[in-house]
């Protein structure tokens, strides 16, 4: 880690896939209803976190407990936020209400081909792929994307409609 | 949601680990911050026009004991609220200022019993909002540097930290104001200096996700690394 703050990419590498198998560890240990999709998400979470926050290591101090304070305080958010979710939901056996009308959206609803969705996502514009990565996959807020594409909120909701009508179509012709 | 293979996440950071400058231990840090505190709560000390009778205070034992207890609380809540934002520190480095709170505490709670067993002459409580802004203004800049040097740790316990930073900047504050405002009753010192010391403290604890939050320090990662 010590490398690692002083720019040695190759050290810092071979650190990140040392730990990358504990941190799996921990993430499984604490969360034990997790899918394999969700650890990795979990384990991506916290090695973001590690670099975000690398110039708090002293090589004085072990490795160790500094890391697991990271992934623990990592996860105690990820639980936060679930929790957060969770108590906005309403769970209901029945929808106490009785739709006239046919829901919209029903073509795309029943669509369930997650290899021809990527590969329409490919098919994008550079622009608007990015905008359904960093909107709909990464679930960033338009804001935290706006920042981060260094694009308007503006120019993002325009980006995010004509993609979602583009794969719309393509998927539907498909 | 995955957006991308973890073996590919860690090339994107080694590719992205550029020098980092590392945080200094937290009684360094401390230091630091007493130095950058220090001078301007002497400078306002100095405009506000120090009290007429502060060499005759200089010799007062309970006056003494207070303004240790005020400035010991102040820096060993800095130095907690330091240590909180570095990983693998023990949490119970949060506790670190309640015993010269307390040692404070218990010197204005018995100045009260005093005053109580006097007949009750020095328990006159009169208003005296004018505390609050001026231990607000001795404490601003020490205030300011505190959530600047927050800002460069990790916001592992956001409201326990600018909680501690705020504790150590009225500390402060109240420390510096003593010297220049004449006001020594126990129960005026308990219910305006160490009750403004107390709004402050729960008005920084409430600005803790404001000022310390990870998301904006994963967005800038993730900025960093690009899309994909």
């Amino acid at each position: 880690m010590q490398a690692a703050q002083g720019g040695d990419m190759r050290a810092y590498e071979r650190l990140l896939k040392e730990i990358t198998p504990k941190l799996r560890q921990i993430v499984w240990r604490r969360r034990q209803f997790f899918t394999s999709e969700e650890v990795e998400d979990q384990v991506q979470d916290v090695l973001l976190s590690l670099h975000a926050v690398r110039a708090t290591f002293s090589p004085g101090r072990p490795f160790m407990p500094w890391l697991a304070t990271i992934a623990h305080n990592r996860l105690a958010d990820s639980a936060r936020r679930y929790y957060r979710g969770k108590a906005n939901e309403v769970q209901v056996d029945e929808f106490p209400v009785t739709f006239a009308e046919d829901p919209a959206n029903e073509e795309v609803e029943s669509y369930r081909d997650p290899g021809e969705l990527a590969n329409a996502i490919r098919g994008l514009p550079e622009g608007q792929r990015n905008a359904i990565e960093m909107l709909k996959l990464r679930e960033m807020s338009l804001k935290e994307a706006a920042t981060a594409s260094g694009t308007s909120v503006g120019a993002l909701k325009v980006s995010i409609h004509r993609a979602v009508a583009t794969l719309r179509k393509a998927l539907i012709k498909e | 949601m995955t957006t991308m293979d973890t073996d590919k996440l860690i090339e994107r950071l080694a590719e992205n680990a550029d020098p980092v400058r590392r945080l200094a231990a937290p009684w360094v840090r401390t230091a630091m911050w007493i130095a950058i505190a220090a001078p301007y709560v002497a400078l306002v000390v100095a405009m506000m026009a120090p009290r007429s009778d502060l060499q005759a205070k200089l010799s007062d034992f309970r006056f003494l004991l207070e303004q240790v207890a005020a400035l010991s609380t102040g820096v060993a809540a800095a130095a907690a609220a330091f240590t909180s934002i570095v990983p693998g520190y023990d949490r119970r480095v949060a506790l670190l200022p309640l015993a010269p709170l307390c040692v404070w505490l218990v010197s204005l709670g018995e100045g009260c019993i005093q005053a109580l067993a006097q007949g009750g002459a020095g328990l006159d409580l009169e208003s005296d909002f004018g505390c609050i802004p001026a231990i607000a203004l001795v404490g601003a800049l020490p205030a300011v540097a505190m959530a600047l040097m927050l800002r460069k740790g990790a916001p592992l316990k956001p409201y326990i930290s600018t909680a501690l930073g705020g504790l150590a900047a009225a500390g402060l504050g109240n420390f510096g104001l003593r010297f220049s405002h004449p006001q020594d009753a126990s129960v005026m010192v308990l219910v305006w200096q160490m009750g403004t010391v107390f709004l402050l403290t729960m008005l920084s604890a409430w600005a803790g996700r404001l000022i310390l939050d990870w998301r904006p320090l994963l967005t800038n990662v993730r900025r960093n690394l690009g899309p994909g």
